[in-house]
């Protein structure tokens, strides 16, 4: 392994813009406007940009998406908007239920505006393991730092939001709960 | 492993979160257990609707202005650390507001005056793997066929790589097109690993060999080898110890 020889250190622009597109789409779903995600994830990078200079990780996109993260909860927080319902139900099925069946029928018909609209249905601490996982392709491990839960907890999690995201749209396209 | 294990790992293993022996030994009990394919199946189908489906939002460029103007703002106004700032600035103020991310890279890259050939040619990869991905040049040819790719290249460059599809392994060969690197013409060949890209380009080692090794800058990873005649570097923002896995699968498909 040939050692990472530094010349400069990364300035913030290069660390973190790279990264805007995710912030940007983390911040969307987890305020469900865009307007306003364009506020959380400016107010972010303001306070990403104050602590830089403590910055020492390797992993830029991890770093900003957890600050991002915690801007949206604390607005969601003020506005009242989200109930916090999940800390419970992780206990409850922990890591070791068995997951609900994906039903291969009801996801081979899916179309793009009715998943959005039942994925904007879950709860934020569902929407946001969906998003980071599946459109940011972040690792179980990366989506335990950025949420600061346990591995675990990011499995059983994702499995619950997956299974809640088809009874939501089996719902919505009327064939009921599975 | 029983079913019971099996279905409670099959979540994990379509994520790419089994390791290699775990993710070796559940194929196999799928391929002998109609039950478990069809469960497996129903992931697939989700999973592929889920990441075809969904919109990602991207930052419109008014914010990535706004937030460019007030970090400069807040490091003229807060007065940071003179090492971190120090010869960035005059530069940026002269790219202005229009500086894309690939130009902050190649003005970050081309500091620092006295830095070896080899750290130039890691440079010159990660800013074409940065622009692949910004300015959407990301293949001539598009194909997940290697026997498509491959014959792609011929008459285009004066050597022949390796093309192999590594998409069982998780790292679907997307296509390939024509870059430069260390001041020749060099093949890049695209992989996906879930919506991320990986570039690896290669060009005749000559008398110019790669040394073997691994890099981390900016959040991506780079990776090289030589083999064949050939200098191999892969290049992406994924982990790098997927990265590390990819190069394995790579490396034990073509040599």
């Amino acid at each position: 392994m040939e050692a990472f020889v530094p010349t400069e250190p990364p300035t913030f622009e290069q660390m973190m813009l790279p990264h805007l597109d995710a912030a940007y789409n983390l911040a969307c779903w987890l305020l469900r406007d865009q307007h306003d995600a364009e506020d959380a994830v400016q107010d972010a990078c303001l306070r990403a940009h104050k602590a830089f200079g403590g910055f020492r990780g390797a992993d830029g996109r991890a770093w900003l998406l957890t600050i991002v993260r915690n801007v949206c909860y604390s607005r969601m927080r003020q506005n009242r908007r989200e109930p916090a319902a999940v800390a419970f139900e992780d206990e409850v099925h922990g890591s070791t239920h068995d997951p609900a069946e994906a039903n291969a029928l009801a996801w081979h018909e899916v179309k793009g505006a009715l998943l959005r609209q039942a994925l904007e249905r879950l709860p934020a601490e569902y929407r946001e393991v969906i998003v980071l996982h599946e459109i940011e392709g972040l690792a179980y491990r990366e989506i335990a730092g950025v949420a600061g839960i346990p591995i675990g907890t990011v499995m059983s999690r994702l499995a619950r939001a997956r299974q809640k995201l088809q009874a939501e749209l089996l719902e919505l396209t009327g064939k009921g709960s599975p | 492993m029983n079913c019971e294990k099996i279905r409670q790992l099959l979540e994990a293993n379509a994520d790419g979160e089994l390791d290699l022996v775990g993710h070796l030994e559940l194929e196999a009990h799928l391929r002998a257990c109609p039950e478990c394919a069809r469960r497996a199946e129903g992931i697939r189908a989700r999973r592929n609707a889920l990441r075809e489906s969904l919109p990602r939002f991207t930052a419109p460029p008014r914010l990535r202005e706004r937030i460019l103007a007030q970090s400069r703002a807040e490091a003229v106004a807060a007065a940071p650390p003179p090492r971190r700032f120090r010869t960035g600035w005059p530069l940026w103020n002269l790219a202005g507001m229009a500086a894309s991310l690939a130009f902050a890279l190649l003005i970050g890259f081309a500091w620092g005056q006295a830095r070896s050939r080899a750290n130039s040619i890691w440079e010159e990869a990660a800013s074409a793997h940065v622009r692949s991905l910004q300015t959407g040049h990301l293949m001539d040819v598009a194909s997940t066929d290697q026997h498509t790719v491959k014959p792609w290249f011929a008459g285009k460059i004066d050597f022949s790589p390796p093309v192999t599809d590594l998409a069982e392994a998780g790292f679907p060969l997307v296509g390939g097109r024509l870059e430069r690197i260390d001041g020749r013409e060099a093949a890049a060949l695209v992989y996906h690993r879930r919506l991320h890209t990986i570039n690896v380009f290669v060009w005749p080692a000559a008398d110019a060999p790669l040394s073997p090794g691994r890099r981390a800058k900016n959040g991506y990873n780079a990776e090289s080898w030589t083999h064949a005649g050939l200098n191999f570097l892969a290049v992406s923002e994924i982990p790098a110890a997927e990265l590390d896995q990819f190069v394995g699968e790579f490396r034990k498909k073509t040599e």
